[in-house]
């Protein structure tokens, strides 16, 4: 009955989801970053606040996506309940959401104490007063007593919403682009790769601590580096896997490798491009920032592309 | 125990759609934006002077390993211990999750909209959706319980569609499946559908 | 599996009374929303039982209301599980049923075409009721329209519920006109040509065939009538199927039925005449036929001769009585051997053997008028003369019939076929060996001349197997079998039949028809229906006529234009009685019917309808109707072609929604308009229906004073059930509770009555002779009327068939040029408003590239340039007719050939699903030509030309 095959892409997840697993992944991954550097680097208030505040932003734009597009908004109340891990375990998004949530809580915790101490946030109006309020003041002292706990906490769940954007397209079973262990691996790398760039942006733009950040930098560069460079080589697995098995793959490699999108934008400029300029800045240095920005910018714009396109790449088989 | 099935036999159906026209009077599906919870395709097939017409019915079905149930966050979509996979509207939040991970296009959603214009199209008091979800073909569960057969099958002018108890041994429909003359669609996947299917091009020489 | 991880919590399924389902369970989005109040608000259900009003099907339908804060509305329509006809099935009109009743393009309260508005324009106001009859009534009188010059104008649903007041109607208020709908496409030019042979006839379809026990089931251009669909047949089709039998379709195109065939033969459109004939040589010429069937219950055996101008006569006694020759006791012979028993008789020489004179009207032909016991010689040896037959050299039906299609071998039928004839010889001989066997006798006729004659060679061929009132064969309708029997009755004991009306069985109630409207004797004013005084008018001109203008529309555009002519006075047709009919739409051309309803002699336009059909906007007063699932009907109905004998008929399932009368009430009043014979309608009624005039009028008197709405309709339905429970011999309230517990009432099963019923083996055929007759009795009686051609001819022969002006069928098609074939939609009734059914309207836009495209096979398209979706223009080659419509390509349809469906292209935009469906409209591309028996539709005899249109395809066409 297999004669009547017919292979199609979906309609039902595309940009605003793949904007939903990208600042899912990235938000989660700079967060957890800058907790981190934070806690076992070197004490960072500033790099926290952003890293926290930003983190936080992703994902609430990133989830309005999927929010946005519920078809029964009041019914989202099922996941927000932390319950929910009891009664649907094996559901990523029941996951994903409690990480989601969890993160922020106490990513929002450990930066308390810190905004308590910000001169900026002092400065806000009505934020400013609420921050002021004895039992806010007295969560943050306590926060901050236990920052440790509140760190983990935050990282924990941040590392678990990197890899549930993975997990989550490898549930759907019939798109072997999807169904595949790769797929959380590619996600979480280029989750850090994204975050790695944006923070290098956040330290370069906002923060502009140059020298006493620069070891800061060149670890992220660094990182970033290895980063990029596992991503090509889980792409140049992916791109071996895929052409050889089943059919809904074969066409899901016949879809991106035919893109120019896919290969000049993605893999093109969104990684070998900034492969290269940071490759240079790690191995002989840029004597402006700027090189190492674009390289930034690039790989935000690729993290996107890669998840766009990943999207609306996923081949069903329907034998019909 | 019960598990329930259909076997669906490609040697009579007739392309007539009354499947379609029955489930969507009996379930009350978003037909206008041709949305159904049961197709049937009318495909040409064969080369040259080899010419076939497929009618192809498909719905859910009814897995036992269904992925979009694991991958439902709200429980929404569940399974009966007869082996019917249904959605509860009032659970479902429409992530449509389930629709990416179901194999087979058997989910579909009904928005805020369709509901408004469900109650036009199928009377504000007899419409019985009350919020969007995603929606599927559930057996019609609930002509099932009553000791009917789904819409579709009682209606099938080809009777085509055939629905049973996969547990019951005196059930015609058990011996079709065990024999493999009834097959499941994609069943490589491991969904393990309930839905099979009698090949039409064997009796061609 | 990589995604089924263990459940922590199995949700238990609930069941709740009603339609609740699963919900119940209060969760957080009820409790948040606060509106999980009315989901089990369902206050009762309830179950009713009608008829399904989308096709002459008449499947039992089984209706599913609810009432719901105090509304009660229909939410499901399923096939009637008690019934055998449809064995608790319907197809997706039938399903898709309710949503006429909700359709919001309804047709709400009587409407007045608006002052100063032209017919056409839909410009309409709402009235009330006393308004449109007052309307109506003043227009009559002022524009003194007599009653010859009204014309009532139906469809199937008049015809099967309503043709018992219809009738009585018209004679009556002295009306001779009815024009119907199917009879020109299907009734009268398909079924009457099988009918000729088998003696059946009834209003709407009367054979079912035994698909169910058949072995060999082979369909000549059938889709709608089996796959496509109808459901008593389908269901039959489905089981003989899934039996094991073949099954072979002959179509140019690979139909929703050929998809099902085991072979499907692509066939030349207009050939398939030849293809029978051929089948029907071989069969005679091998002896592939039950010769026992043909002696004893055919008129194959009749002894005939050729007269002077070469016509076959039928040799008779003095009384008219056939004469046949004794086989010399050959037969007999046979018998006891086969037997093995040793007393056997004498065997006289065949030359020798007498010839006998049988009775002029019985079943078999193994008694002679003096009741002596033999078997007629199927063949008689050159030189057979009587003395009865003034020395004419003599041979049987048999033989002449054999001589007739001599000519007619595979190898001539190969050439316009296209046909190879080894497969024709093939399936001849496979058909003609099987038993038991089907050939279906076909349902929508018209498209060419001979299709005529095609169904009666189909029903020969069916004959020469035996395969009639047999298990696997065809099997006539319960309810014909039980008018049958009672006639034969009659007929034997001399009586003449009572309340013909609904009683005569056949072609003598075809007659009774024929004969009510032919004849002006039959009218004070003497004019006979304006077609017949039309076929009259053309006859004496020396123009082409028509025979059999039964219900037929011809002559009516000379009629309204003041072109025809009685005694010498025009005869003109000045008002329109337009029921449960699409005329606009389903006569060829559009602009014939619509020239006639705008013409200026046009005085009045009245129409019943529930929908805004394309006829609509040319109406002055417009009534509502209510539909099929808000009445009961006024009397009880047959079940329809259910073999077996039943008795049903409709249960309103709701109130009316809208303010609307029946077809009975508003006859009724019309009468009271028209002639104020409203006496004379009831005195009609009783003579020709039994529905007695008294009990009626007391029940109608009573309705009325209750205040009843429809009371005429409802009084009827009173006396129609005293009346016939008495005779099942149970009470009317027990007629009534069991049918509103089962919907049908069954009296007798198929097998049963064939035990004393079967026709011809028990009782005699309702042809002339009794028997099934190869030559014709029917058209034997035509032949004194002066008509000629083939396709009157009394034996099978072939008739041809011109598709094109420009060149002969045997010199290849131009690169443009097609044959022009359509068919019905498996979703929509005819060109009905059920197109414009919602969830019909969104299955056909599911598949709208099959349903509404124009089906070109790939190697004509690609000489043209054509690619799926590209526009196109259709252009009739005769006639120049065009239509615009969208390319579907694709291999199913014969190289020769395109084809559309017949069911698309309204253009009333009130109708609005329908109408922004688009489509191409058949009734703008076929012209109007007729055949000279029944003024049947040549709607095929033409080629299309087609050309590229330069915009793709975007939207509703
Ligand atoms: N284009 C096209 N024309 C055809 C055919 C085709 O396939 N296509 N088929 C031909 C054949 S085989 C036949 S038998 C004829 C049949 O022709 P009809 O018997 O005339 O067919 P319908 O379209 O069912 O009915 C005509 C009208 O009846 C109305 N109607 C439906 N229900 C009711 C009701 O309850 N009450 C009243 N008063 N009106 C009602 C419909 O709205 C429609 O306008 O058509 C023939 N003409
Ligand atoms: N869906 C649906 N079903 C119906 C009805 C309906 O309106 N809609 N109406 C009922 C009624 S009243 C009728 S009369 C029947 C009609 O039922 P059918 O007589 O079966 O009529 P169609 O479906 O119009 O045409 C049958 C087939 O004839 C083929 N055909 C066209 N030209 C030729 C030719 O030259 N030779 C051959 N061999 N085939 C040819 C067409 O391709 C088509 O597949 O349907 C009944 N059932
Ligand atoms: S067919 Fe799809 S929707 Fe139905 S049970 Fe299987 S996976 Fe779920
Ligand atoms: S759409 Fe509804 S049923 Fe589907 S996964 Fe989401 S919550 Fe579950
Ligand atoms: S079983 Fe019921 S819900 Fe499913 S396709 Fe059939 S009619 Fe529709
Ligand atoms: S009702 Fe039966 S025969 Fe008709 S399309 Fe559906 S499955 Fe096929
Ligand atoms: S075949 Fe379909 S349309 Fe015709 S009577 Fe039956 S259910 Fe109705
Ligand atoms: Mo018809």
């Amino acid at each position: 009955m297999d004669v009547t095959t017919s292979f199609v892409t979906q309609d039902i997840w595309t940009w605003w989801l793949a904007i939903y697993l990208y600042l899912g992944g990235m938000g989660a991954a700079t967060l957890t970053t800058t907790f981190l550097t934070d806690m076992y680097l070197k004490p960072h208030p500033e790099l926290v606040l952003w890293g926290a505040w930003s983190g936080i932003a992703m994902l609430g734009v990133g989830s309005s996506m999927l929010f946005g597009h519920l078809l029964d908004h009041m019914a989202v109340i099922h996941v927000l309940n932390p319950l929910v891990l009891f009664n649907q375990p094996h559901a990523w998004i029941a996951w994903g959401t409690q990480f989601i949530v969890w993160m922020m809580v106490w990513g929002f915790l450990y930066a308390l104490p810190y905004m308590l101490e910000s001169a900026f946030f002092g400065r806000i109006p009505l934020l400013r007063d609420i921050l002021a309020w004895e039992w806010v003041q007295k969560v943050g002292r306590t926060c901050g007593r236990h920052c440790r706990l509140c760190g983990w906490a935050a990282s924990i769940n941040g590392i678990g919403t990197v890899v549930y954007t993975g997990l989550l397209l490898q549930s759907f079973p019939a798109v072997a682009l999807w169904h595949n262990p790769g797929v959380p691996l590619l996600f979480t790398v280029s989750a850090f790769s994204t975050a790695m760039a944006f923070l290098l942006l956040v330290l370069n733009l906002a923060i502009k601590k140059r020298e006493e950040d620069r070891p800061l930098r060149v670890l992220y560069e660094r990182t970033d580096l290895m980063l990029i460079a596992a991503e090509l080589v889980i792409l140049f697995s992916f791109f071996f896997y895929l052409q050889r098995g089943s059919q809904s793959a074969a066409i899901s490699a016949q879809l991106l490798w035919n893109n120019w999108g896919w290969l000049i934008g993605f893999i093109g400029f969104g990684l070998l491009v900034p492969f290269f300029l940071e490759l240079k800045g790690v191995i002989k240095g840029w004597s402006s920032p700027a090189p190492i920005m674009v390289a930034s910018v690039l790989v935000l714009v690729g993290g996107y592309l890669l998840r766009y396109y990943f999207m609306y790449a996923g081949v069903y088989a329907q034998p019909w | 125990m019960t598990r329930y099935a259909m076997v669906i036999d490609l040697n009579t159906c007739v392309g007539c759609n009354a499947c379609m026209a029955a489930c969507a009077a009996e379930n009350q599906t978003p037909v206008w934006k041709n949305s159904w919870r049961t197709y049937v395709h009318d495909k040409e097939i064969g080369t040259g002077e080899d010419i076939h017409r497929r009618f192809f019915p498909r719905l859910c079905n009814h897995c036992s390993n269904p992925p979009c149930m694991s991958v439902c966050p709200t429980g929404a979509t569940y399974q009966l211990d007869n082996g019917i996979v249904q959605v509860d509207e009032d659970l479902c939040m429409g992530c449509q999750a389930c629709a990416m991970a179901c194999p087979y296009a058997a989910r579909f959603e009904v928005t805020y909209g369709d509901v408004r214009e469900g109650r036009e199209f199928f009377g504000e008091h007899t419409y019985r959706r009350r919020r969007p979800s995603v929606d599927k073909c559930n057996f019609c569960a609930q002509r099932v319980l009553e000791g009917r057969e789904p819409a579709c099958v009682e209606t099938c002018v080809g009777s085509a569609r055939q629905f049973g108890d996969l547990d019951n041994p005196d059930d015609p429909i058990r011996q079709m499946v065990a024999s493999g003359t009834a097959r499941p669609l994609m069943a490589y996947l491991g969904t393990e559908p309930n839905v099979y299917y009698i090949d039409d091009l064997k009796r061609r020489g | 599996m990589a995604w089924d991880f263990p459940r922590l919590s199995r949700r238990e399924f609930l069941k709740t009374s009603g339609y609740g389902g699963v919900a119940a369970t209060l969760s957080p989005s009820v409790l948040l929303t606060g509106c999980g109040a009315d989901k089990d608000a369902f206050e009762s259900e309830d179950i009713s039982y009608t008829i399904c009003n989308f096709c002459s099907s008449l499947c039992n339908v089984r209706v599913t209301s609810r009432t719901s804060n105090g509304v009660k509305r229909i939410v499901k329509l399923d096939g009637n599980p008690n019934s055998t006809l449809n064995r608790g099935k319907l197809c997706a009109r039938g399903q898709a049923g309710l949503l006429q009743t909700y359709d919001g393009d309804r047709i709400k309260t009587p409407l007045i075409r608006v002052e100063g508005s032209k017919r056409g324009e839909y410009a309409f106001r709402s009235a009330s009721w006393e308004e449109a009859w007052d309307y109506i009534a003043r227009k009559t009188k002022r524009a003194a329209i007599q009653p010859w010059e009204w014309t009532m104008v139906g469809g199937w649903t008049s015809c099967v519920f309503y043709m018992n007041w219809s009738v009585p109607f018209a004679l009556a208020n002295e009306v001779p006109n009815i024009v119907a709908s199917p009879m020109q496409h299907c009734v009268t030019t398909g079924h009457l040509g099988t009918d000729a042979v088998t003696g059946n006839f009834n209003i709407h379809d009367e054979i079912l065939p035994d698909f169910d026990n058949a072995k060999y089931i082979l369909l000549i251009g059938n889709n709608a009538s089996v796959g496509a669909v109808s459901t008593c047949r389908m269901v039959r089709f489905a089981q003989g199927k899934k039996n094991g039998a073949k099954v072979v379709v002959v179509d140019p195109r690979l139909s929703e039925t050929a998809a099902k065939a085991d072979e499907w033969i692509t066939i030349r459109p207009g050939t398939d005449l030849d293809l029978c004939l051929a089948m029907f040589h071989v069969m005679l010429e091998e002896g592939l036929y039950d010769a026992n069937y043909l002696r004893r219950h055919t008129n194959m055996p009749f002894l005939v001769y050729r007269d002077q101008r070469g016509e076959w006569q039928l040799a008779k006694d003095e009384q008219g009585r056939p004469l046949v020759k004794d086989d010399g006791g050959k037969q007999k012979l046979q018998e006891v051997l086969e037997r093995g028993d040793h007393d056997l008789p004498p065997v006289i020489n065949l030359t020798d053997a007498p010839i006998r004179v049988l009775p002029a009207y019985t079943n078999d032909n193994r008694q002679d008028i003096d009741g002596y016991s033999f078997c007629p010689a199927l063949e008689v040896p050159v030189g057979t003369q009587s003395p009865q037959s003034g020395g004419h050299q003599l041979v049987t039906v048999f033989q002449a019939q054999r001589e007739a299609v001599k000519d007619y071998t595979p190898e001539w039928a190969a050439k316009t076929t296209g046909i190879a004839a080894e497969t024709i010889r093939r399936i001849a001989r496979e058909f003609g060996t099987t038993r038991p066997a089907i050939i279906d006798p076909g349902w929508h006729g018209a498209r060419y001349a001979n299709v005529m004659m095609l169904r009666r060679v189909q029903a020969m061929m069916q004959a020469l197997n035996g395969g009639i009132d047999r298990e696997g064969g065809w099997i006539m309708s319960g309810e014909f079998h039980h008018k049958a029997t009672r006639q034969w009755q009659a007929k034997q004991s001399g009586e003449g039949m009572q309340h013909q009306l609904s009683n005569l069985a056949g072609m003598d109630f075809a007659n009774l028809v024929i004969g009510a409207l032919s004849r002006g004797e039959n009218f004070s004013h003497g004019h006979p229906g304006f077609t017949w005084a039309y076929s009259q008018q053309q006859k004496a001109a020396g123009k082409p006529w028509v025979a059999l203008p039964v219900m037929a529309d011809e002559g009516l555009k000379e009629s309204v234009e003041g072109k025809l002519q009685w005694r010498g006075e025009p005869y003109k047709t000045r008002a329109l009685f337009i029921n449960a009919a699409n005329p606009v739409r389903h006569y060829y051309p559009d602009t014939y019917w619509k020239e006639v309803l705008q013409h200026e002699n046009m005085e009045l336009v009245v129409l019943l309808d529930v929908l805004p059909s394309d006829t609509t906007p040319y109406a002055d007063v417009i009534l509502p109707n209510s539909t099929y699932l808000e009445r009961n009907e006024p009397t009880l109905y047959g079940n329809g072609v259910n073999q077996d004998l039943a008795v049903t008929t409709r249960y309103a399932a709701i109130d009316a929604l809208y303010d609307s009368w029946e077809s009975p009430d508003v006859l009724l009043k019309m009468t009271e308009i028209i002639s104020g014979n409203q006496a004379g309608f009831l005195k009609y009624m009783e003579a020709l229906t039994g529905l007695p005039a008294e009990p009626v009028k007391a029940a109608l008197a009573k309705k009325q004073q209750e205040g009843t709405k429809n009371p005429f309709s409802a009084a009827c339905r009173e006396v129609a059930f005293a009346q016939k429970s008495k005779e099942l011999g149970i009470t009317s309230d027990e007629l009534d509770k069991s049918l509103r517990e089962r919907g049908v009432y069954h009296e007798e099963t198929w097998r049963e009555i064939l035990k004393h019923a079967a026709i011809p083996e028990q009782i005699p055929a309702v042809t002339a002779s009794g028997r099934i007759e190869f030559y014709s009795s029917l058209f034997d009686s035509l032949r004194d009327t002066g008509v000629e051609g083939p396709a009157f001819s009394v034996l099978a022969t072939a008739v041809p068939v011109s598709c094109r002006d420009h060149a002969g069928a045997d010199v290849p098609l131009d690169d443009d040029e097609f044959y022009f074939t359509y068919g019905k939609t498996p979703t929509v009734s005819y060109g009905s408003t059920n197109s414009n059914n919602p969830i019909l309207n969104a299955i056909n836009t599911f598949k709208a590239e099959i349903y509404r495209g124009v089906w070109i096979h790939p190697e004509r398209a690609q000489r043209l340039g054509l690619e799926n979706g590209d526009r196109i223009r259709l252009t009739n080659s005769r006639s120049g007719q065009f239509q615009d419509g969208e390319v579907y390509v694709t291999r199913k349809v014969h190289r020769d050939a395109l084809f559309l469906h017949s069911s698309f292209g309204v253009e009333n935009s009130q109708l609005t699903r329908s109408y922004a469906y688009g489509g191409v409209a058949t009734n703008k591309l076929i012209p109007h030509w007729v055949e000279p028996v029944v003024a049947g539709f040549r709607s095929q005899e033409f080629t299309i030309r087609i050309r590229k249109l330069e915009e793709r395809a975007g939207g509703a066409a």
